[in-house]
This record gives C-alpha cells, sequence and structure tokens, in this order.
C-alpha cells in the first residue's frame, strides 16, 4: 500500500517508518512544516526537526516530502488557542492539530498525492473501525487524538500502536537512528507547557488584575493577566499566606482571579459537567463509561446523557477547567468526548 | 570519517593547538596590566600581531583583531555612513549581503558563469558617489578567485578622478579574504584594497579569532566601547592564546601555499576525473580561476539534501548550496547569479579539500558519491515505474 506517514523528526515516526517499510508498503514520509517562527527565548526546533526526519527517509531510501501549512496551523491551532485562553479557557491545541491538521488536512493532502492510507507515530491502535488504546498504557496517546473523525481512521494506521515505548527506542538504537535519544517535545509541539505562559503573552496584550478570596471577596494580591490562570493552579500565585490557595473562578470581564484555601469548595469538586462539541463515534448510549479528564489520568467511571451532553461522574473530580477535553472510553475504545463548557 | 568541508571548519592544527596552550593558565594575564608579566605578555601579543601582519604584506598596528571574520566584515562595512551608495560582487557571503543591505542603498556586480565579478560590469556600476566596494578574495560557495587587483585599479583610477575634480566622496575597497588564504598570496598592496578580512578558523587555527586590516585612510567606528584595546577600534581584552595559535596558524599557511597548490590540484583533478561520467553532472567554476581545493558541482534531478544524508551515513561529510534544511530553505543567491536553473541548485555539492584529504580517501570519497548518486536514481526511477 502507498502509505503517507507524518514524521515529526522524533523516535516515534522514524520508528513508524522503518516497521512500514518492514512491512512491505511504499512509505513516503512527510514533514508538516506547521510553524516557523522564533519567539524571545523559544527557538523553533523546525529546520532541525526536518533535518532529523529526512535523515530517516534517506536512511530508509524512501520518499520524503515537506507539507507546508503553517497559514493553515495558525488559522486552526493557533487563533483557536488564543481565542479560548481570552474567553478565560483553558484550551488543549494539540487536540485541535490533531483533528484540523494532521487527520484532516495532511489525510487530504496525501490522498491527493495518491496515499491508499496515512500513518503517525502516535501510540494508538484501530480494529479498522475504531480507535483503540495504545498497548502502552502509559504512553496512551488517544486524549490527543479523540476528535479524529470516524471516515479516517479506517484509513490510519499507527505502526508503534502495539508496541511499548522503551522497545521502539532500543529499535531506534539498533537500528542506529540519531534520533534515538532525541528529547521528548511535550505540550503544544514547539512551545511546551513550561512556556506556554511567555507565549501568550507574544500574542495577547494583558493587564495586571486582582486575585480575590471567593468566600470574603478580600484582595490577596494582584495577577498580571487572568488568561494566564488555570483553574485548581496551586502555584504562581505569590501568596503570602500560610495554607495554599487554589484558583476557583476567573471573571475575565473583570479580569480578577478568584481563589480558595477551601479544598472542598464546590468550585473545585464536582461530580458533574456539561460538555460542548461532543463527538461519540457510533451509536454508543454513553451508559457507563470511562472517562479520562486529562493526558495521562486515570480513568473514572462516568455516563454521559447524550441528549443533554451532561457528564456524570460516579465521584467527583477536582479542577475540570473549561476548554480542556473528557475523553470517553468503553473498554479499550476510545469512543470520543467532549469539551469541558 | 571523510571529511571534505574544510570551507566550512578545518580542524586545528598541532602547531597551532601547542603555541595557544600556554596562555590559558600559565600566562593568564591582562595584557593591559603594568606589572612586568603582563607587560611581557603585551609584548608576545604585539609580536603575533606582527606576524599575522607579516603574511600579507603589513604592520601589527595595521590590523583590528576581531572574533572572527563575520565581526570584521561588520566592523569594515562601519565606515559606510547610511545612504551611502555600495557595490558588492552577485557572489559574497551572507555577512557582507547583509551589512551592505543596512546602507540601505547598494547594488551587486554581475558575474560570468563561472561566479567571475565582470570588470565591465563593475567599472559601469562605479558612480562618483560610490563610497565603498566589497567583493571577496574568492567565493565561498564555488572557489572562484576574483581579480581583485583588477577591481583596485579601477577603484585607484576613480579615486585619482576625484582627487582632481576636487570632490571628496570618500572611496574604500573591502576583500573578504575568508577563503583561499592557504592557497594564494594575499599581499595588501598588491591587492590594492583597504580593508582585509582575515579568519582563523579556516586555516586550521582556532575559531573565534579574527583580524581586519585597515588601511591607515579609513576611519572606522567601533562596534564595541569600552577599554580602549585595538587602538580603540575594538574593546574588550585581547584573546591573546587564540591570537598566538592565530599567528602560528597562519605562518604555516603561507609556508605550504604552493606545495598544498600542486596537492590539491592533483586531488582535484582526479576526484573530477571519477565522478565525471554521472549522469547530468555539471562542475561548477573554471579550472583557470578556481582555488585548487574546491570542486563545485551539480547533479540536476536530484535533491543535493539527501545526497548529504546518504553520504553522512557512510561517513562522509560535504556540503550543499541548495536550498536544504540547514540553510532554512533559503536558496543560495551565489548559483543563482551564475543561471543555473532551481533544478541544478537543488541538486548541487560543494566539496572542499584540505590536510585531511588524500590520494586514497579521496578515492574512497568518490566511490561513496557514485554509489550514493546510482542508488538514488534507482529509486527514483522505480517510483516513476511504479506511477
Amino acid at each position: 500500500m502507498r502509505v503517507f506517514l507524518g514524521m515529526s523528526g522524533g523516535v516515534d515516526s522514524a520508528v513508524s517508518a522503518h516497521l512500514l517499510k518492514e512491512q512491505g508498503h511504499e512509505v513516503v514520509g512527510v514533514y508538516m512544516k506547521n510553524w516557523s517562527k522564533n519567539l524571545p527565548g523559544m527557538k523553533c526546533p523546525w529546520a532541525e526537526d526536518l533535518a532529523d526526519a529526512k535523515r530517516v527517509a534517506v536512511k530508509l531510501g524512501i520518499d520524503f516530502r515537506v507539507f507546508d501549512f503553517e497559514q493553515e496551523y495558525k488559522q486552526k491551532v493557533v487563533d483557536y488557542m488564543l481565542a479560548e485562553y481570552q474567553k478565560g479557557n483553558t484550551p488543549n491545541p494539540d487536540i485541535m492539530c490533531n483533528q484540523e491538521i494532521k487527520f484532516k488536512l495532511f489525510a487530504e493532502t496525501a490522498f491527493e498525492q495518491g496515499a491508499e492510507a496515512i500513518a503517525t507515530g502516535h501510540y494508538a491502535q484501530t480494529d479498522g473501525q475504531n480507535l483503540l488504546k495504545a498497548r502502552d498504557e502509559n504512553k496512551d496517546q488517544t486524549y490527543f487524538l479523540y476528535r479524529i473523525s470516524s471516515e479516517i481512521i479506517p484509513k490510519t494506521i499507527f505502526p508503534v500502536g502495539d508496541m511499548l515505548k522503551p522497545d521502539v527506542k532500543a529499535l531506534a538504537e539498533k537500528l542506529g537512528y540519531s534520533v534515538a535519544r532525541k528529547a521528548e517535545s511535550m505540550g503544544v509541539c514547539f512551545v511546551g507547557e513550561a512556556n506556554m505562559r511567555d507565549f501568550l503573552a507574544e500574542f495577547i496584550e494583558t493587564k495586571p488584575g486582582e486575585i480575590r478570596e471567593l468566600e470574603t471577596d478580600a484582595v490577596l494580591g494582584t495577577h498580571d493577566g487572568a488568561i494566564f490562570y488555570t483553574l485548581g493552579q496551586r502555584h504562581g500565585l505569590n501568596l503570602k499566606a500560610g495554607l495554599p490557595y487554589y484558583v476557583v473562578k476567573k471573571d475575565m470581564a473583570q479580569n480578577i482571579v478568584y481563589v480558595s484555601r477551601d479544598l472542598n469548595s464546590l468550585k473545585l469538586w464536582t461530580d458533574k459537567i456539561q460538555l460542548k462539541d461532543i463527538i461519540v463515534r457510533g451509536d454508543d448510549d454513553g451508559q457507563n463509561l470511562q472517562a479520562r479528564i486529562r493526558h495521562r489520568a486515570p480513568l473514572v467511571d462516568a455516563s454521559l446523557n447524550r441528549e443533554t451532553g451532561e457528564l456524570h461522574f460516579a465521584e467527583a473530580q477536582k479542577s475540570l477547567t473549561p476548554g480542556q477535553s473528557v475523553v470517553l472510553y468503553r473498554g479499550n475504545i476510545c469512543l470520543g468526548g467532549g469539551i469541558i463548557a | 570519517m571523510i571529511y571534505l568541508d574544510h570551507a566550512a571548519a578545518t580542524p586545528l592544527s598541532e602547531k597551532a593547538m601547542k603555541a595557544m596552550l600556554p596562555y590559558f593558565a600559565e600566562k593568564f594575564f591582562n595584557p593591559s596590566a603594568a606589572y612586568l608579566p603582563a607587560v611581557e605578555l603585551r609584548r608576545e601579543y604585539e609580536d603575533a600581531k606582527d606576524r599575522i601582519a607579516h603574511v600579507i604584506g603589513a604592520k601589527g598596528a595595521d590590523l583590528v583583531m576581531t572574533s572572527g571574520a563575520t565581526e570584521s566584515i561588520n566592523l569594515a562595512f562601519s565606515t559606510v555612513a547610511a545612504g551611502a551608495e555600495v557595490l558588492i560582487s552577485a557572489v559574497e557571503h551572507q555577512a557582507v549581503v547583509e551589512n551592505a543591505k543596512r546602507s540601505g542603498n547598494f547594488q551587486t556586480i554581475a558575474v560570468d558563469q563561472h561566479g567571475r565579478v565582470l570588470l565591465e560590469d563593475f567599472a559601469r556600476k562605479l558612480s562618483p558617489q560610490t563610497q565603498f566596494v566589497s567583493v571577496c578574495l574568492a567565493c565561498s560557495e564555488l572557489g572562484t578567485v576574483q581579480p581583485i587587483a583588477d577591481i583596485a585599479r579601477l577603484i585607484a583610477a576613480e579615486r585619482e578622478r576625484r582627487a582632481f575634480a576636487g570632490e571628496r566622496t570618500p572611496l574604500y575597497f573591502h576583500c573578504d579574504a575568508s577563503q583561499g588564504l592557504g592557497l594564494l598570496e594575499a599581499k595588501v598592496n598588491r591587492l590594492g584594497v583597504d580593508l582585509l578580512t582575515l579568519n582563523a578558523a579556516k586555516i586550521y587555527g582556532p575559531k573565534g579569532i579574527g583580524a581586519l586590516y585597515v588601511g591607515r585612510s579609513v576611519r572606522l567606528t567601533p562596534l564595541t566601547v569600552g577599554g580602549g584595546q585595538e587602538m580603540g577600534l575594538r574593546s574588550g581584552t585581547e584573546n591573546v592564546a587564540a591570537t598566538m595559535a592565530f599567528a602560528t596558524a597562519i605562518e604555516e599557511a603561507e609556508k605550504h601555499i604552493s606545495f598544498e597548490r600542486k596537492r590539491l590540484s592533483q586531488l582535484k583533478m582526479r576526484l573530477m576525473k571519477s565522478l565525471a561520467d554521472l549522469p547530468n553532472i555539471k562542475f561548477l567554476g573554471s579550472p583557470k580561476t578556481q582555488l585548487a581545493n574546491f570542486v563545485s558541482l551539480c547533479l540536476p534531478g536530484l535533491d543535493a539534501e539527501r545526497l548529504i544524508f546518504a553520504l553522512e551515513d557512510r561517513g562522509v561529510y560535504l556540503s550543499t548550496g541548495a536550498a536544504c534544511a540547514a540553510s532554512k530553505g533559503i536558496k543560495s543567491p551565489t548559483l543563482r547569479a551564475i543561471g543555473l536553473t532551481d533544478d541544478e541548485i537543488a541538486g548541487s555539492l560543494r566539496i572542499t579539500m584540505g590536510k585531511l584529504n588524500d590520494e586514497q580517501n579521496i578515492e574512497e570519497a568518490a566511490r561513496h558519491i557514485r554509489e550514493v548518486v546510482t542508488s538514488e536514481w534507482a529509486r527514483i526511477m522505480k517510483g516513476r515505474n511504479e506511477q
């Protein structure tokens, strides 16, 4: 089969290329150029990543192409992310990137250029119809993939989905890939969670505002922009107080961040939430599912009211952040999920 | 390893390394200090500068030591006032191009198909307003040696004309001698330049040290101010160790010019001969005007970056002028200037030989290049047949 493989310059897609070739596929490696801008303190490694990906393609003797999606990535992922932050939400740009870029635009472009299937180095599996969790539970990336369309799943191969990460790395070493020991990219491919604050500051003008205690409305301190704070956040508040305070509410219009030291505050713990933009593949009734409220969080029992979009947890959950995704599983199958309203 | 990228970097010679070692922990003093060991160190430093200057027919006091060619070029351009008319050749290093752009008023001098400056074009563009001309000693991508002395003669004539006409517009000539220093004589008087950029890193000296020869009529504006070192043109404590090594390296290079030129020419002939029958191959530059260690070529239809990665996998290291990731996708203006097509640029390779090469490894390199090119063509043809 003629397979177009997204190659990021990392170890997982490198090993994927090798596996696909070994399985007899005609592989075309593709580097998606989504971002190339350097920002203060953040050097964009696209050129190095592209070279790393190409190096592996050359070693395998496979075709290699570059798809330039910078404009679309900016529109569909970065602009979405910035708009969500401005609304006071905490979006997940990786989920958007998979939905709009990797499993849509990339796939469409690949099929136009003669692909019969696409592949990526994600840790996930399919049975030809359903999206399934990866064999390596630790590395499972279905949380980020839950929004990909039902149509693309049968045409997608995840070559490392049935492997354990250490085995992938060991194989890369054995094959002599220079990327075998490359550090993993985290968060928004180029930003990383640690730098999100700086990244936002580049694009969004922010103003300092007050931090108030929820219960008393007392002003406890100041912050440098409400968008930088996430519900449940405990660090970086710089409040001189004995017990830790948690962010429990944000008033974007007034630019006020509310905090509380009451761990049991109802604002922080909840057993039901409203989801929006829900995707459920197949005709599942939504009852007695497992839900994941963030990447690598343990699964919790829950039921989805498919009519109202309300999700009930068997046990109350802490810090459910608007904009973040809840992903739903039935056993090994990733059914879909929704965005916390 | 077979290293074929001597135009990018050269290994530090043993003698140069030895020359710098005493200046890290033993003679570590600040050459500006008052006590005798420091004063002695200053003398050694000034002596090393004299030795470097001697190779280009100048005095130590004519040199400003810098961190390398890029800084030297920037310092040379500091004499260019905003809006002043600048002329550069079409095959200059990026450091020259970017500095010329800053003037806001520059033109490029056309080159022939080998990348050699067309004197007619230069004569036509040299105007009563021209204030600064910058042309490399040898082009870093093609190895083409430029007619520096001829350019200097035209500049001298224009200066004379201005003097007689009572025009006071200054006119300076800068030459970037980063490439070719170990293979060409570069005496400032014979070249007729006012400013000459030198770099240790391409002649088996250390990285991070270079020099700018400054003719006595030229007025520069320092890029760094402070303690007033280098006659006020480059403040900051002198890099004594690197300067000592630079002196050793440049003397060594000068001593071996004719030997190396002959030896490398033979290797070059051998390499070109054994690659000559590759499909569509085109050698760039003319044997008459190309540095002895350069083999520039293009293989239209192939992706040079793939060839480089495939060769890297075999331990053969060379460079490309193509729009590769390493150059952030920017196509070489030099290769454009000599009229290459996009396909030719995409398939262009630069092989630069030096001390790390001999008959045996050049023969091996040729074999690797042939094999890699053949297998790339096989892959491409297979893909075409399947479609």
